[in-house]
């Protein structure tokens, strides 16, 4: 931006105040710069790993740990029974939040569930409405909606707009709908936290000393912004889809063996469906790996 | 670039209608840029710049509103966060705080409230932060009162 020299700053003024273009050395390396510097190190990293890799087997995992520790080791050989597969995705504060979109619209693009699509379309429905309801202006959030809907849309086969597998992939890794995706989750999930922000808050004090509109005005919503399990839950309860998350860390298991812990993310059933469905909803098809600081995607065997 | 160009196209909208809401802040887009924005706000009551109607210039990145637009005051201030040359605001809404929820016109509203809550401890400018972290708040005051005065008010005929 050029620096316009203010109206105010006439003749009359110009005595008192230093001299305006005349900046020092700080002056001109202010937070812009810094900012600047920032995206430039984020865009030497986006060559390294795109915002959604490609499938690689389980053993891409096992030769990252190679000269690492034994107990990881083990720890992939237990993943190996029930994981053929992993998809990372860039460690970018946002893996979670794309890790689910991708892992999603997969899931609905391979098995054509029409059911889930309407199924989840009223649900966006009624997070718009909360949204509203808790003083968000509409059209701050509606292109974020409108993006998602329509990615909905492209995987359901047999239509003009319909998208195959390898779109998908590419549409993913466009940064501009990849991001907008992602801030729509951010919004789901910032809507359902503070919607249910007596059930929330303790679990929010436990991790930040904020007020629930705080910890979603600076933790949930900016993009960059690492999830937690706080995240998580609100989301796979917004949207109604349960999420498997499986944790690769160091730490073992008092016994001697080498087990590997997941925490399955049940949706509250609010507005109960009939009993079948909901035991149907209740084994997460959405898989992530968990390794402290990051989520990937894991595929079943 | 499309879907800036059609948010800020909201936003111009909704500051028609927010006018009559909100005296403080006149918000007024470039006849030619949408991405160039002004404002004037009115420094906030019992502050040392109330009186005073400060202009921010506001240019609007093409990745917004997923980036901040960035602010800056084009009237000269004594504000512990505003640089006191360049009139760049710390504000962390305006860095890694921000998000699509915010729009222009609540910026402005940010940044009312932060000329009468400063933050002297993330100071921009410093010597507006000693005085207040050292106690001297009436020295700050009539320091911020005089720019007030000098650049913010219409001069006396």
């Amino acid at each position: 931006m050029e620096n316009k020299e203010a109206p105010l700053e006439d003749g009359e003024i110009k005595p008192m105040s230093v001299s305006m273009p005349d900046l020092d050395e700080w002056g001109n390396f202010g937070d812009d710069d810094i900012m600047q510097q920032q995206s430039a190190i984020q865009a030497e990293e986006a060559k390294k790993v795109p915002f959604i890799g490609d499938k690689e087997p389980l053993s891409s995992l096992e030769a990252e740990y190679q000269s690492g520790s034994p107990i990881l080791l083990e720890k992939i050989k237990v993943l190996g029974e029930h994981y053929a597969a992993i998809r990372r995705t860039r460690g970018d504060g946002n893996c979670f939040f794309r890790s689910f979109m991708f892992s999603y619209l997969e899931h609905i693009l391979e098995y054509q569930d029409q059911t889930e699509v309407d199924r989840i379309k009223a649900k966006v429905e009624k997070c718009s409405k909360t949204l509203q309801t808790l003083g968000y202006l509409e059209f701050t959030f509606e292109d974020f909606f409108a993006l998602f809907l329509e990615l909905l849309d492209c995987v359901i086969q047999g239509k003009e707009t319909s998208i195959s597998h390898e779109e998908l992939v590419l549409r993913s890794r466009d940064q501009s709908e990849s991001d907008y995706v992602v801030m729509f989750f951010r919004f789901v999930t910032s809507g359902e936290i503070q919607k249910r922000s007596e059930f929330f808050e303790p679990f929010i004090m436990g991790l930040s000393n904020t007020t629930v509109e705080q910890f979603c005005k600076s933790a949930v919503e900016p993009m960059g912004e690492e999830s937690d399990h706080v995240h998580i839950t609100a989301l796979s309860d917004a949207l109604g889809v349960p999420i498997r998350v499986v944790y690769l860390d160091r730490s073992s298991c008092d016994n001697g063996g080498v087990s590997v812990n997941h925490h399955d993310f049940i949706p509250v059933a609010d507005d109960l469906p009939n009993a079948s469905t909901c035991a149907e909803t209740n084994t997460p098809y959405i898989r992530l790996l968990y390794r402290p600081g990051h989520y990937d995607i894991l595929y079943p065997k | 670039m499309q879907a800036s160009r059609a948010r800020l196209f909201k936003e111009y909208k909704e500051v028609q209608r927010e006018k009559a809401v909100d005296p403080d802040i006149q918000l007024v887009c470039d006849d030619s840029n949408i991405f160039k924005w002004t404002a004037l706000i009115k420094g906030p009551s019992e502050t040392p710049y109330e009186g005073g109607v400060f202009q921010l210039a506001f240019a609007v990145p093409e990745q917004y509103p997923l980036q901040p637009p960035q602010v800056r005051f084009l009237t000269k201030i004594f504000h512990p966060n505003v640089h006191f040359k360049t009139g760049e605001i710390c504000l962390d809404i305006l860095k890694n705080a921000w998000s699509p929820a915010w729009t222009l016109q609540s910026v402005c509203r940010a940044i009312i409230a932060l000329m009468a809550h400063p933050e002297p401890d993330s100071p921009l400018n410093c010597d507006s932060g000693n005085l207040l972290r050292s106690g001297d708040v009436r020295g700050f005051q009539s320091m911020a009162r005089m720019y007030t005065r000098l650049a913010a008010m219409p001069k006396k005929g």
